[in-house]
């Protein structure tokens, strides 16, 4: 299980997560919903320990074992890996390297073609292609999708996973979630889209880097769509709360 | 001193490091010429392309001569070789491109056991009206890192004429390396000249890439990746110069760096005496970008073995 326990977040100027506690069980589907600015990727930064995203009070834990001082690198090997939502670019390297990482995978071509084929990518075209600024951002969005199937991750945050990807692959994406979920992994899906947590199972529903609600993924849509959705002052608490 | 049999066969054999199929040097089909020191070990002609050498003091001198309107099917290669631990190399090459020729050269240079070495190169290239050429060099160098490498081109592309001109020392130590590429582009003409250089250790590197619009729309690309490691020096200046009217060229200068010793020095020029000539460039010296790292450990790479992928990637 991973949790996140008392987790606060600030920069110079701001406090961007206020004391989050969050808990993600294996092989259940999760949703961190919430408008934009709510601190949502910020979350997911923290949870692969990007540089400068180190907890500023809180502790992250992965079946009980302290990870909060764990590299990028560590905490990948733990099974926790992160789809970022404009993934980086890479030149001269091709889509099957990149998705190998460069032989070290120790994946086959047949695995590769066949994570390229899950998410709608022909691998005679693509294979060879670089995954560089010639790939369109659903291409590359879909690229880094095929990677989470290679990866196997038991933890896979997917930021804002839909966006460059046109809407009639939402089933598509919503396949790689499942099948993460199948294999006993746990998918957590950051988006700003409703339609993005209808396939989840449980949520939190984030504003101003605090959680407004947690629980079954219907649940804080309806709190979704009854606060978040009707708010003038999103991200900004009145009078130090959130109404 | 090698017999001329081991001499083909130790500079073929470099040229394989660098992943080109040595049989191509006794395929027929192939025009080629082999080099060592300052003799020609090897020669192919095809129809429509001439390549006619006479010795220079320390060196060859070799015309090459493409016809008018021919089209040569397969890569030329030449590969450029010395045996000998000790020595001085001078090699010229003076290229004719016709019109609306087309050709390709596949360049690779080896000095797989040099200790005390300079290797000065001289190309003069004329691509005539409509040619097409394509000039790609990679050099292969001993480990001890005292190799001096001098290496001129000087190009000019008539009128609807495409060059492009690539030199890659990615996959050895580098030594001093002075890289120097002027480029003189007509009406409507289009140039690229594109230097990639991995330095590590105490290598020295100088490349300097210079490009002049003189035609009317005519349009180059000035690029250079070098990664610096260690304790390598690298110094990079690039130039284009606007001044023919719809002009347009672009300078890239990618440095990366690692080493906490590593010296790198990147100066774009840009001038325009025509005010419809638009020239632009991007610089950036730095370690490897964090996100692309971080994205690559965030598979469970380590960041040396990102840093490796990220390097290799961009000095392909």
């Amino acid at each position: 299980m991973l949790i996140l326990k008392d987790v606060t977040y600030r920069t110079l100027n701001k406090e961007i997560l206020k004391t989050l506690n969050m808990e993600f069980l294996p092989g259940t589907k999760y949703v961190i919903l919430g408008t934009n600015g709510a601190g949502k990727s910020t979350i997911g930064y923290v949870i692969m320990g990007l540089e400068g995203y180190k907890p500023s009070e809180g502790r992250i834990f992965l079946d009980g074992r302290d990870i909060t001082d764990l590299s990028v690198t560590e905490r990948a090997k733990l099974g926790i890996t992160l789809m970022w939502q404009e993934p980086a670019r890479f030149d001269g390297i091709t889509v099957e390297t990149y998705l190998t990482l460069g032989g070290r995978l120790g994946v086959s071509k047949s695995e590769v073609q066949e994570a390229l084929e899950f998410v709608g990518l022909d691998p005679a075209l693509y294979l060879n292609r670089m995954v560089d600024k010639t790939l369109s951002g659903g291409e590359r969005k879909r690229v880094e999708l095929a990677s989470l199937l290679l990866l196997k991750p038991r933890y896979a945050i997917l930021d804002e996973p839909d966006s460059g990807i046109d809407l009639m692959s939402l089933d598509m994406i919503n396949n790689v979630i499942n099948y993460i979920a199948q294999y006993g992994g746990t998918p957590i899906v950051i988006t700003h889209r409703e339609e993005m947590a209808y396939n989840t199972e449980y949520g939190y529903l984030i504003c101003a880097g605090m959680i407004l609600k947690s629980g079954k993924t219907q649940d804080v849509i309806a709190d979704f769509r009854g606060t978040c959705e009707v708010c003038k002052h999103p991200n900004l608490p009145v009078n130090g709360e959130l109404k | 001193m090698m017999d001329v049999r081991k001499e083909f066969e130790t500079i073929v054999k470099a040229a394989e490091q660098l992943g080109t199929d040595a049989s191509r040097f006794l395929d027929k089909r192939f025009a080629s010429i082999v080099i060592s020191g300052n003799r020609v070990i090897g020669l192919n002609n095809v129809p429509g392309l001439r390549l006619i050498h006479e010795p220079i003091e320390h060196g060859v001198k070799v015309d090459i001569e493409i016809d008018d309107g021919a089209e040569i099917p397969l890569p030329v290669h030449v590969c450029t070789g010395y045996v000998e631990k000790k020595g001085y190399q001078r090699i010229i090459f003076n290229i004719h491109v016709g019109k609306r020729a087309k050709v390709k050269f596949v360049a690779h240079c080896v000095f797989p056991q040099v200790e005390e070495f300079t290797h000065e190169a001289i190309s003069n290239v004329l691509l005539e009206e409509g040619a097409y050429m394509e000039y790609s060099d990679e050099h292969y160098h001993s480990d001890a890192g005292t190799i001096i490498l001098k290496t001129t081109t000087n190009a000019t592309v008539r009128k609807n004429g495409v060059y492009k001109n690539e030199f890659h020392l990615t996959k050895t130590r580098v030594g001093k390396l002075d890289v120097r590429m002027f480029l003189t582009l007509e009406d409507y003409s289009v140039g690229e000249l594109v230097s990639k250089v991995r330095a590590s250790k105490d290598d020295e590197v100088s490349i300097n890439e210079v490009v002049h619009l003189n035609g009317e729309a005519a349009r180059g690309l000035a690029k250079t990746v070098v990664v610096g490691l260690d304790r390598a020096r690298v110094n990079v200046v690039n130039e284009a110069y606007g001044n023919a009217p719809h002009s347009r060229a672009h300078i890239s200068c990618e440095e990366i760096t690692k080493g906490s010793e590593v010296v790198v020095s990147t100066t774009p020029i840009l001038k325009i005496t025509n005010d419809l000539a638009e020239l632009t460039h991007e610089a950036s010296i730095g370690r490897v970008n964090q996100k692309q790292l971080e994205t690559l450990m965030a598979k469970g790479l380590t960041e040396d073995e990102a840093t490796d992928l990220v390097i290799k990637g961009l000095l392909v």
